[in-house]
């Protein structure tokens, strides 16, 4: 009894006092922020190729490693907070090229061959490639361990040690306080949201990956060339996919590892899912929807009104189990996408 | 040399063999009908035309060059454009979106829309409005104006008075009527009125054949010769 | 593997009544394949004594082929759902979990309204059932679905579970981090075996029993002695394994099973006739979670303890369907072999230090000069070798699997299948036999080359075309699905 009296207290001292709940809001819009750049590769791709692309969390899992290898390698540690900055984003840059370098070799010589074929079997065949992938890292990294001392930099710490002071710690601005990154994980998420909505809708390009979602024959039809189309999105979702990794290289709850790309995976999924499966918006809106959650259930383990450990990954798939009960195409979904095999 | 020729085509869907050896001709400046009772294969043979079910033996020649073995796309750029049956329209683009995604790489949007908004003024006023939530007759002039606007030399057109009421399928075969004065046009039509109106030629499929064919001078919609072949 | 069972019937075939010599023909590719797994241990035991390395490179080692019994077991439940209705059940692991878990909590007396010291048999028993009953649960709101929408549902109860047995204190009473898995108590001592016969109680685990009915294994092995435990261990848990499979197999073949696949083949046209697919679907789902708890019992009948990561874990699923893929989909005893061949290759490729595996055949018999030869910087070939192979068979694993799926997409058995021009590979070796009955139930011919085409004939019809290329359908489904108001593939029809 004492114990929800004491729940209920924390709940008012949440809502009224806009300080904690402004805190926890823009926590919220940060963890939403790294769903939304976790989540809209594989969105883009699914809408359009209806591929579920099961090797999308190891390419966040190569670009946080490879982000975490480039930055060190270039000593950021050691420069001002600006120039890390720059550094950070140039790096981004260069995973998203990478990696959509990785994508498009892959799309044209694996999973084109299986078009024609019920999606089962592109998932199989992402899901294979992520197991090698994801073993191939481990090896890699496990080798870098062995010939420790060797080489500049050990693999098998986070590279948490690469972000600027600036970054660490929490500020406080009036009575809100705030985590320093997470500032540059909203702005992050803001240019990802804004960048994909620009070529979907602003570009020729984008017109004709809209028009090959809706109907992909007739889109054929009109002089589309579908089959690049699926190539340089496939690319593209490829390429979010490893410059995602780039920020959660530097997020303390994420950082570096191989199990990185099951734990990008799953949510990202739900964030899908949930959004309704290949709708833009609806991830978009899911990422929002999710953030918020978890950042209200981490609040509530802070407090101590919870006390299981769990609570956020929980939460995660009790989402996704509530909606597709509640409402299957989830948010914005289409019928008929994502029904067959 | 004929524009469009159709040689000993085959095609099968999975295990069932659909279109049994199908001949056909187009002329340039030329409306021929294809005409036949529902499932004898008329929308196969233009899928097959288009390689969207691309037939297993047999030549499909456009120009002179045969188009089996290409993409979709590429039989798109060589000048040929699909008025499908139930139209097709991209239902959550806008009308102007679904006329854009139509005009070749190479040509002036903005001239090109132009044009078609000249042609349709209804689509004009509509623009911005998502072609799902169009009338029939709407959906079926946005299908005419995507046809037009690829810069295309011939057109093949599914059953385009499907489902539309008796007054639009006037207004149709009106914008038929004059798309017919400057492309070629292969038109699978279940009206025979209508059909025999656009058409120059038929031909008659059954079984997945061509059983008949002529001038449209020669027949009449009652005509026995018709009626035999395409009522049930 | 059915030690007590088949063997004797086998030797009196002959004198017993005509159906035996029938049924002992119907089953025996069966009989043979149970032989070679009872055989396997002795031969192992023969040929890795004469041969030393070699042998020992070769061939899996008795404890991987302890593992593949209930890892087979559990992709062979895994199959049965998702092979034959065509419902994928990516979050088949919670069945497994649940099996696993019930029997440790059960036997550390933590179940509320189970009184504590229940045999592990009980245990085993009751967590099936509750695995059906979850499984009844949780197909009750997902079967509405269908597709990614199923997986994903099925993926989301399982990894909900798989959170709370990593983070529910309840679990480990004794302040123990849940994440590092539960044990059961030193002195629970799992027994397999014929319920109320007590000569065919067999203590399972590393240091139970190395005898069944008196015979000790530990005696008739001529070089590992030491390896009798595990043997009866293999034989117990490979007993159940087998009933399991002939279980679910003869469920495949029933009725029932003709409407699972008929769900598969065409869900739709299943209703059309008549059937309440929904009704159908649930209970296939509650039947492989019967089975796939059971495999996860096993798991601790064996190895006493479990963790979250070898029980809810999603990989557990995923691992079985790469299992099911290699093995064939839809083919029942397919994926048990694919998880033969996927073991293998880890245990062949990836097992370092002593044991099985090439990489200590290689350290053995490849000169030490080569060994010591530099590749580039300061790597060797003896340190590469250890860097690229050690623990890292999932890589190779993965390898194998996208060439599967690539190259021979329905699988193992699938293929052979397919070679053979039969339902099932049982059906043909019965066939050649000179038996008129296949195991399918299709209608019988004589004896003759004609009746032979007959039945595999009727099999064909009946089990509606189960040795096709799954991806066959796909093109022409795709133009059918892409836009209904397209009368292509409907004008074909007719």
């Amino acid at each position: 009894m004492i114990e929800h009296l004491l729940i209920l207290g924390d709940l008012l001292d949440l809502f009224t006092s806009p300080s904690r709940l402004i805190a926890v809001l823009i926590e919220g819009l940060a963890k939403a922020s790294l769903y939304v750049m976790i989540a809209s590769g594989l969105t883009l791709i699914f809408g359009l190729m209806d591929v579920i692309n099961f090797a999308h969390g190891a390419f966040t899992m190569y670009g946080a490693y490879m982000a975490g290898g480039l930055i060190l390698a270039v000593g950021a540690a050691e420069m001002g907070f600006a120039m890390v900055v720059v550094v950070f984003l140039l790096v981004m840059l260069t995973i998203f090229l990478v990696l959509a370098l990785v994508g498009t070799v892959m799309e044209v010589s694996l999973i084109r061959r299986l078009y024609e074929y019920p999606p089962i079997f592109q998932i199989l065949l992402t899901f294979g490639i992520a197991i090698t992938l994801e073993e191939f890292m481990r090896m890699f990294v496990e080798f870098q361990g062995i010939n420790n001392g060797q080489y500049r930099f050990g693999w098998e710490t986070p590279r948490l040690e690469t972000v600027p002071t600036a970054l660490r710690g929490a500020t406080d601005i009036g009575l809100v306080r705030f985590e320093n990154i997470h500032v540059l994980e909203i702005l992050l998420g803001v240019v990802t949201i804004v960048a994909i909505w620009t070529f979907l809708n602003r570009t020729r390009y984008g017109l004709f990956v809209r028009a090959g979602v809706e109907d992909e024959e007739m889109a054929a039809a009109l002089g589309i060339n579908v089959k690049q189309t699926f190539t340089v999105v496939f690319a593209i979702g490829s390429g979010i996919a490893g410059a995602a990794g780039v920020i959660l290289m530097w997020d303390p709850l994420w950082s570096v590892s191989v199990p990185l790309a099951l734990a990008v995976l799953l949510p990202a999924f739900v964030i899908v899912i949930v959004g309704g499966l290949g709708s833009f918006k609806g991830t978009v809106v899911a990422s929002l929807l999710v953030g918020m959650i978890d950042a209200f259930g981490t609040w509530a383990f802070q407090t101590g009104a919870i006390t299981f450990t769990g609570i956020d990954d929980m939460m995660i798939f009790g989402i996704l189990v509530v909606m597709l009960i509640l409402q299957p195409r989830g948010l914005f979904g289409v019928e008929g996408q994502g029904d067959h095999g | 040399m004929s524009f469009l020729e159709l040689e000993d085509v085959q095609t099968y869907y999975g295990q069932s063999h659909v279109l049994q050896g199908v001949d056909l001709e187009v002329d340039e400046g030329e409306v021929v009908a294809l005409l036949g009772r529902n499932g004898v294969g008329k929308t196969t043979t233009i899928r097959s035309i288009l390689q969207l079910t691309p037939p297993r033996s047999g030549d499909v020649r456009f120009r002179g060059e045969s188009l089996v073995g290409k993409d979709t796309h590429e039989v798109a750029e060589a000048g040929i454009g699909w008025i499908p049956e139930g139209r097709r329209m991209f239902a959550r683009l806008s009308v102007e979106e679904n006329l854009r995604a139509a005009v070749p790489n190479a040509t002036d949007v903005d001239e090109a829309l132009g044009t078609a908004y000249d042609t349709f003024p209804i689509l004009h006023e509509r623009q911005g409005q998502r072609a799902g939530t169009l009338s029939g007759g709407q959906q079926q002039m946005l299908a005419i104006a995507r046809g037009l606007i690829g810069d295309n030399d011939l057109l093949l057109i599914d059953e385009p008075s499907e489902g539309l009421a008796p007054q639009i399928v006037s207004d149709v075969g009106r914008a038929l009527l004059s798309a017919s004065q400057e492309v070629s046009i292969l038109l699978v039509e279940q009206k025979l009125s209508l059909a025999l109106d656009l058409a120059d030629r038929f031909y008659v499929m059954d079984h997945g054949t061509i059983i008949d064919s002529g001038e449209t001078d020669d027949v009449t919609a009652g005509d026995e010769r018709l009626r035999r072949h395409l009522s049930a | 593997m059915s030690t007590d069972a088949a063997r004797p019937d086998a030797a009196d075939g002959g004198a017993l009544a005509p159906w035996v010599g029938g049924y002992l023909r119907d089953h025996a590719i069966h009989i043979a394949v149970v032989a070679f797994f009872i055989v396997y241990p002795f031969l192992y035991d023969v040929l890795v004594g004469q041969f030393g390395l070699p042998a020992e490179m070769l061939l899996p080692r008795l404890q991987t082929m302890l593992v593949v019994l209930w890892l087979g077991l559990f992709a062979m439940s895994f199959d049965f759902v998702s092979g034959y209705t065509g419902y994928l059940s990516f979050g088949h692991a919670a069945f497994f979990g649940i099996g696993a878990y019930t029997v440790v909590l059960g036997a550390n007396g933590q179940l509320p309204l189970l009184p504590g010291g229940l045999s592990f048999m009980t245990l085993m028993l009751v967590s099936a059932l509750l695995a059906v009953v979850v499984a009844f649960l949780i197909g009750l709101v997902s079967f509405r679905l269908s597709g990614v929408y199923f997986a994903m549902i099925t993926l989301g109860f399982a990894e909900i579970m798989y959170v709370a047995s990593r983070n529910w204190d309840w679990l480990t009473p004794g302040q123990s981090d849940p994440s590092d898995g539960i044990n059961t108590p030193a002195e629970f001592n799992p027994e397999l075996g014929v319920p109320f016969v007590d000569p065919l109680q067999v203590e399972t685990g590393v240091f139970g029993d190395d005898a069944i009915l008196g015979i000790n294994f530990g005696d008739l092995l001529v070089y590992n002695e030491n390896l009798g435990a595990i043997v009866a261990s293999y034989f117990a848990i490979g007993a159940v394994v087998l009933v399991c499979y002939l279980a679910m197999q003869r469920i495949i073949h029933s009725p029932f099973g003709r409407v699972m696949i008929a769900i598969r083949e065409n869900e739709e046209r299943a209703k059309a006739i008549g059937y309440d697919t929904f009704k159908f679907k649930l209970g296939a789902f509650m039947i492989s979670a019967f089975f796939g708890a059971v495999a996860g019992a096993l798991l601790v009948a064996y190895r006493g303890s479990v963790n979250p990561d070898a029980a809810f874990f999603f990989l557990v699923t995923g691992f079985a369907l790469v299992a099911a893929i290699i093995g064939g989909l839809g083919t029942l005893a397919g994926p048990f072999f694919g998880y033969i061949f996927l073991e293998g290759i880890e245990e062949f490729l990836a097992r370092g230090g002593s044991g099985g595996g090439l990489q200590p055949f290689l350290a053995e018999f490849l000169p030490g000069g080569i060994l010591e030869t530099t590749i580039g910087g300061d790597l060797t070939v003896s340190g590469a070798l250890d860097a690229f192979m050690t623990g890292h068979g999932e890589f190779y694993a993965g390898i194998v699997f996208v060439i599967f799926v690539l190259y021979v997409p329905i699988g193992i058995l699938g293929t052979l299948r397919l070679r053979l021009g039969t339902d099932s590979v049982a059906t043909y070796v019965s066939r050649r036999l000179g038996g008129s009955t296949g195991t399918g139930g299709s209608g019988g011919g004589g004896d003759s080359g004609a009746g032979e085409s007959a039945t595999a004939a009727g099999s064909v019809t009946a089990e509606g075309g189960e040795e096709d290329d799954p991806r066959e359908g796909g093109p022409a489904e795709g133009s059918e699905e892409d836009d209904p108001s397209e009368g292509g593939p409907a004008e074909g029809g007719k």
